[in-house]
């Protein structure tokens, strides 16, 4: 039974891989099939020096960046609340899990009916209370398009992480505490010394994987924006490049420049992950 | 030090978690259960004066007010998306629940040569990037006939939760001990009867975690679906509706409800089964 399994995750997983790895050093449009020929490394060279792709990468650099440190803030404070015991804590902790649950693409349409410029209920709140005089056009502006995508992400990975906090937080045994609060530790002292050295290795893996997803993108930026530059990443612009403009050489030679920026991240993952397998 | 006590601190963080949580959902059922004309007054009605389920019946039963490409009705759209997407969803699950364990209790319970050897190459397909493999898989799948096909998504994700359901089933079978086992090895059953008689018994909350976790990572399936679909025969509600929403931008009222429809099924889920959530993200993350 192993066999075929291996088996089939070799012809699904290995291969494939293996197939665009070689068209990475082919010129190979699928539009025009006729002319597919060995081309060196031109297609690592074509995204190199293609100016949109670096363009796509500060955006991605901003979106990690901005998204993980939201990502980590407010699932800290979630996860603490939820580590609390108080009447209904049970229930809060099945509604905190709701946005990690919506399909992705799901999640991105939600909001830009939020933020819908001409009737969204973003616009709607702010007129309300007085903060705008008329309807603003938000995903217009090219920095605030950005922001709100970064925001949808923040909204769906936040549960996850919180749960990972959590899932830390309640392995902390009582007495630690109370050994703590014996020795006279105020409850800021007991967070800093007892709590958050309890959250370290936790929060290393969900660093990691904050890093990961938010790098991943996809669904949120194609229901918000598609394909507009404010928001390309190089997520986007490899499937622009592969399966709208139809270039199967370049798209595989960005996939794979972009690949091995993003194993340098899922190997640290996978080797800490592994490492609390044994210990 | 943890009582069960309500302080003022509870409640504040309560509250808004609450409406971090549930405001943009809440927004969205009300809007789909509001008129076109409610909802486009500005401010629009948070309440509405006149709720109506009419975005229900065209989204799902009637399909009245669009025609899509190839003159398809919106309801129909909806609905082949629906089906196409539980039936790749269970079959992915099912396949999923039957061979993650047996891989798992491999792993953790038999020796044999080149143990490791797999275990990490099975592994190693978790660090492998989406693009690298989808563009090959494109072409791989339209040689075999796989492209626009069910049974295509459902291999892709199979292919994909495999490794990761069987690391966390061998998490499972490390931890329960394997006394039990040997002794009705001893008694005579054959490794899969132990396996399914005996050992799935223990390992049962991880099973149920794997089989959650699967089922709603194929339903929310969206980028690979987008590449490897066209036409209603195998597009999944989430590449459905993309059709449905662009052709439908300005009509807020009809799109809310198809949002509602998409994602009804897999909060559901994840509200009615959080306790297996929970330990499974919990432990898919980190092995403890």
């Amino acid at each position: 039974m192993l066999v075929p399994s291996l088996l089939c995750l070799a012809a699904f997983a290995y291969y494939p891989a293996l197939t665009s790895f070689r068209f990475s050093f082919l010129h190979y449009n699928v539009k025009a099939p006729a002319h597919v020929f060995f081309s060196g490394l031109a297609d690592y060279v074509a995204v190199v020096i293609d100016p949109e792709f670096w363009l796509s990468v500060r955006h991605v650099l901003y979106f990690m960046a901005a998204g993980t440190i939201f990502v980590t803030l407010i699932a800290l404070a979630t996860g603490l609340l939820l580590n609390e015991r108080f009447p209904g804590h049970k229930a809060l902790r099945s509604v905190v899990i709701i946005p990690w649950a919506i399909p992705p693409i799901v999640n991105g349409y939600l909001w830009k009916w939020i933020f819908d410029g001409d009737h969204g209920a973003f616009n709607g709140l702010l007129y309300q209370i007085g903060l705008i005089g008329h309807y603003q056009h938000w995903l217009v502006h090219p920095f605030m398009a950005l922001n709100i995508a970064m925001f949808t992400f923040v909204w769906r990975y936040v549960p996850f992480v919180s749960v990972l906090f959590l899932g830390a937080l309640q392995s902390i045994p009582d007495s630690l505490y109370e050994a703590s609060k014996v020795d006279g530790a105020n409850a800021f002292q007991q967070f800093l010394h007892v709590t958050i050295p309890a959250l370290l290795r936790i929060g290393g893996v969900a660093l990691v994987l904050t890093l990961i997803a938010s790098f991943s993108v996809f669904d949120e930026i194609y229901a918000l924006m598609g394909f507009d530059e404010s928001t390309l990443t190089p997520m986007m612009y490899n499937y622009q490049m592969t399966f709208v403009n139809g270039d199967f050489g370049v798209g595989a030679a960005m996939a794979y420049l972009v690949g091995a920026v993003l194993l340098t991240l899922t190997i640290p993952y996978i080797r800490m992950s592994l490492r609390e397998d044994r210990g | 030090m943890k009582r069960d006590t309500l302080r003022v601190q509870h409640v504040i963080g309560s509250l808004l978690v609450l409406f971090w949580t549930l405001a943009p959902i809440l927004w969205v059922l009300i809007s789909s259960l509001s008129t076109q004309a409610e909802l486009y007054s500005v401010p629009p009605h948070w309440i509405p004066h006149h709720p109506t389920i009419g975005a229900y019946d065209k989204v799902l039963v009637t399909g009245a007010g669009f025609r899509g490409g190839g003159g398809i009705s919106a309801a129909v759209l909806m609905r082949l998306g629906l089906r196409n997407s539980f039936v790749i969803a269970v079959f992915a699950t099912l396949c999923v629940m039957f061979v993650a364990p047996m891989m798992g209790y491999a792993y953790s319970r038999l020796r044999f040569r080149g143990r490791e050897l797999f275990f990490y190459l099975t592994l190693a397909i978790i660090t492998v990037p989406g693009w690298p493999v989808l563009i090959g898989l494109f072409s791989e799948y339209s040689h075999l006939g796989l492209l626009d096909t069910k049974l295509g998504l459902i291999v892709l994700s199979f292919t994909y939760r495999l490794p990761f359901e069987t690391w966390f089933m061998k998490g499972y079978f490390d931890a329960v001990p394997g006394e039990i086992e040997d002794a009705a090895r001893i008694d005579g059953c054959s490794i899969f009867q132990t396996l399914y008689r005996i050992s799935i018994h223990m390992v049962m909350p991880g099973l149920i975690a794997v089989a959650i976790i699967s089922f709603l990572f194929t339903w929310n399936l969206f980028a690979p679906a987008l590449v490897l679909t066209y036409t209603l025969k195998a597009k999944p509600i989430t590449v459905a509706m993309t059709e449905f929403i662009s052709q439908y931008y300005v009509n807020w009222d009809l799109m809310s409800a198809g949002t509602i429809v998409a994602l009804i099924l897999p909060v559901a889920i994840s509200v009615i089964f959080q306790r297996y959530i929970v330990r499974g993200l919990t432990a898919g993350a980190v092995k403890s």
